[in-house]
Order: C-alpha cells, then sequence, then structure tokens
C-alpha cells in the first residue's frame, strides 16, 4: 500500500506544483500588425522565448513572402507589401513548430491588394474616384488604427498567454478519465478474475 | 519533446507509428491482468502529470516524462498507459498533436519497453545494489533513447537528423539525470517496502528474490507485532 501512497502524494504534489506554474510545453508563436510592419515573437509555452528559429512568412497564395530568423529575443520583424492573409510558420528545429495568422484585414488599406484578387485595384485610388473622403481623412482613418492596433497588442499578448494556461480543471479531468478507464478495465476483466480461481485450483490439483 | 506537434512529421512515418502502438497497446491489453489494473492506472495518471513539472533549461524548459519508470513497474501494459496519458495530455493541456499520437507513443513505449526487459534480467542477480544501478540507468535510458528516437523520427521526415539530435538530445541531459535518480529512488523504495510491486508476472507466482526478502520483512512484522502484543499484555 505504500507504493500507491507515495505515487499518491506525488501526483498531489504534481498536481498543485503543475496548478501554480506550469503551462504546455510547446512552442508558441504570437504577432500583430501595427500599420504595415508584423511584430512578433516565438517562446515555448513555459519557459523562455525561442532563439535563433526559422520564420517563414508566406502570403495567401502560398508564395514565399519573408525567410526570417528570430534574434536573441525570440523576435521577429516584417514589413508587409502586399495586403493578403499571412502564415507565420515558426521551427525551433526539435520538433518543436507553430503557426500564426494576420488577416488581410489588420493590414492598412493603404497596402496593394494581392495580384489575384479583382484586377489589383488600389483601394486609395477607388476611394479617390468616389470624392468622399479626402486624402487627410484617410491619413487620419490610418493614425487610428495604428494607435488602436498598439494599444490592443498587449491585450491580445494576455489573451494567447491565458489560452495556454492549464488550469486545475485539466488536470483534474484527467485524472478522473484514467480512473473512469481503469473502472472500465476491471469491469472488462471481469472474465479474467472469474475464471482465474478455477484455473489456480486446476494447478494445485495437477 | 516527446510531444510532437500535429503537421511536422510526414505521412509513412505517421502511419507506421500509429500501426506499431496499436499493435503494442493491443498486446498490453490482452497481458492486463485485474490485479495489474490499479498499478496501471496509478502510473498512467503519474504520468499524465508529470509533463507538467518543468525544469529551465537554457531557453526553453524540459520536463519529466517518466517512461523510464514506468516501463520497469508495468512491462508490456506501460504501452497503453502512455497511449492514455498522452491522450489525455493532447486532449487537456495540447501537449502534441492527435495523428501523431502514434508516434510519440512509440517514442516513448519503445525506450520504456528495452528498460523493463534490462531490469528484469537484472533482478535475476538477487543483488539489490546492482538492481538499483540499473533503475538508475533505465531512467537515464528511458529519456535518452527517446530523445534519439523522436531525432529519428524528424529525420525521416526529411529533418536534418543531426542537428534535430544536438537540439533534442542536449537540452534533456538534465533531464536525463533528474530521471534517473528518480528512477533510482523510487525502486530503492519500493525494493525496500514491497519488492512485489516489482514483479510484472501478475499470473504467476511470486519470484524467488522477492519471496525471501518479502520473509524477512515479514519476519520484522511479526517480531514488531510480539513486541506490540506483549506491551498490550503488560497493560492488561
Amino acid at each position: 500500500m505504500s507504493e500507491r501512497k507515495a505515487l499518491a502524494l506525488f501526483i498531489l504534489l504534481c498536481a498543485l506544483f503543475g496548478a501554480s506554474s506550469a503551462k504546455a510545453h510547446k512552442l508558441k508563436t504570437f504577432a500583430t500588425a501595427i500599420g504595415a510592419e508584423i511584430s512578433g515573437y516565438a517562446y515555448f509555452a513555459p519557459g523562455g522565448r525561442a532563439q535563433n528559429a526559422q520564420v517563414l512568412i508566406t502570403r495567401e497564395d502560398g508564395s514565399l513572402a519573408a525567410h526570417l530568423q528570430t534574434n536573441d529575443q525570440g523576435e521577429f520583424s516584417y514589413l508587409a507589401d502586399q495586403r493578403t492573409r499571412l502564415t507565420i510558420h515558426v521551427d525551433a528545429g526539435d520538433g518543436h513548430e507553430a503557426d500564426t495568422h494576420i488577416a488581410a484585414a489588420d493590414l492598412p488599406s493603404t497596402l496593394p491588394l494581392a495580384n489575384n484578387s479583382s484586377a489589383a485595384s488600389r483601394p486609395i485610388e477607388s476611394l479617390k474616384g468616389t470624392d468622399s473622403p479626402t486624402a487627410s481623412s484617410l491619413d487620419l482613418q490610418q493614425q487610428i488604427e495604428t494607435a488602436l492596433a498598439r494599444q490592443l497588442r498587449p491585450l491580445r499578448e494576455q489573451l494567447d498567454a491565458w489560452q495556454e494556461q492549464i488550469w486545475l480543471h485539466d488536470i483534474l479531468g484527467g485524472l478522473g478519465y484514467i480512473i473512469g478507464l481503469a473502472g472500465l478495465a476491471y469491469g472488462l476483466t471481469n472474465n479474467k478474475r472469474s475464471t482465474k480461481p478455477n484455473s489456480s485450483t486446476k494447478r494445485t490439483k495437477a | 519533446m516527446a510531444h510532437i506537434p500535429d503537421g511536422v512529421l510526414s505521412w509513412p512515418v505517421l502511419a507506421s507509428g500509429i500501426v506499431t502502438s496499436l499493435a503494442g497497446c493491443a498486446y498490453g491489453l490482452k497481458k492486463l491482468e485485474p490485479m495489474a489494473i490499479p498499478r496501471t492506472a496509478v502510473l498512467s495518471a503519474s504520468f499524465f502529470v508529470a509533463a507538467l513539472v518543468h525544469f529551465p533549461v537554457g531557453p526553453t524548459s524540459v520536463h519529466l516524462m517518466l517512461n523510464g519508470l514506468i516501463g520497469l513497474l508495468l512491462g508490456w501494459v506501460a504501452v497503453p498507459a502512455i497511449m492514455i496519458g498522452l491522450l489525455l495530455q493532447a486532449l487537456l493541456f495540447g501537449f502534441g498533436g492527435m495523428i501523431v499520437l502514434g508516434v510519440n507513443t512509440f517514442n516513448l513505449a519503445l525506450p520504456a519497453l528495452l528498460c523493463h526487459g534490462l531490469f528484469q534480467l537484472s533482478r535475476k542477480s538477487h543483488n539489490h545494489k546492482l538492481i538499483i544501478l540499473t533503475a538508475g540507468i533505465c531512467g537515464f535510458l528511458g529519456v535518452s533513447l527517446t530523445a534519439v528516437l523522436v531525432a529519428l523520427s524528424l529525420a525521416l521526415s526529411g529533418k536534418e537528423f543531426i542537428s534535430a539530435a544536438q537540439l533534442v538530445v542536449f537540452a534533456h541531459l538534465p533531464i536525463m539525470v533528474i530521471e534517473s535518480v528518480f528512477t533510482a529512488s523510487a525502486i530503492a523504495l519500493l525494493l525496500r517496502v514491497k519488492p512485489a510491486a516489482l514483479d510484472t508476472n501478475w499470473s504467476e507466482e511470486p519470484n524467488h528474490d522477492d519471496a525471501e526478502s518479502q520473509n524477512e520483512t515479514g519476519a520484522q512484522f511479526t517480531a514488531d507485532s510480539r513486541a506490540i502484543e506483549s506491551k498490550v499484555y503488560v497493560r492488561a
């Protein structure tokens, strides 16, 4: 019984320790666009930033936009040249890889649209043609968007970290599943249990 | 490390991982005796939670794996125990992928089985020091062989083996040492307290070594109980 007790104590310690500090051990990427500049970082969900990891940025049509490497702080940045959905793929080289996306809507409307989408009409020109917003109001709108993106970035970072948090109910849920499966296994091996005394009596008779 | 995410490995590697792990799991379940279920569940739960115990190493962090210890105490039943632990980790913690579950199970369970074989060989010596030493080596081997298998599965999927192996093996050197000490002390405790717990042949009679050491502890126990009895008599 002491084996069980020791292991139960160990699990309890792990659960308490895990509940307070641990998160998933996996690579994560965080990136946001402030204006046309996409900046982000790659990190291990507990632990530090992923240094010298390969970063591949691809456009929606599959073409490679940039091949970068994270710096000592695990950061990377890229100046977008098209308004298209970007996929950022980070590879730490040891089997840890992660993806994140930048939606086209997050990029400034002043950027040219991707070549394949509807004759590459520049939004500024089309807007100018309809003569409603002036250049200065567009500029203002641009500034507001950039300021808003900058303000939202810490919130997004927090949300990202929140998502990676492992909660006590996850741990307890897992332990509950294992107990349930053990019960199931015990029920399913019922035949073995009921036949076992017979086999042992046979053995003693022989 | 032992939790490779989806989308990293190639299809042939994934498929062979699934096939071998399912076969191993089926064989393990076939060998599962009712007597072994509580131990299997406790060790599976330990494996499930142990991955949350992290040790920071440089820029990254590594976690306990316990596959050596699980292998020692469960034998073939370690395969389903590890698979269920990994499945729950993938579902609840987001560790590793679902399609890659077979490969991850294989990478952890094969070293566990090898450790079990090695440990059973050492138990035939009836030398407690040697058994504890082997347990330590098994703790070390469990992690290092898993690291090599992870690097190998990355290499078979078109990654560069040497760089992947260097990254994976070097990052896990501290955990190999921690795990080796942990496994050796766990086995030392079990040898002293409950040697029968090291047996994985549930259907057969306990082997000679355990019976002997059980007799020793049994003798101690009877001596203790006699002492208690005499105290009781004195009081009465």
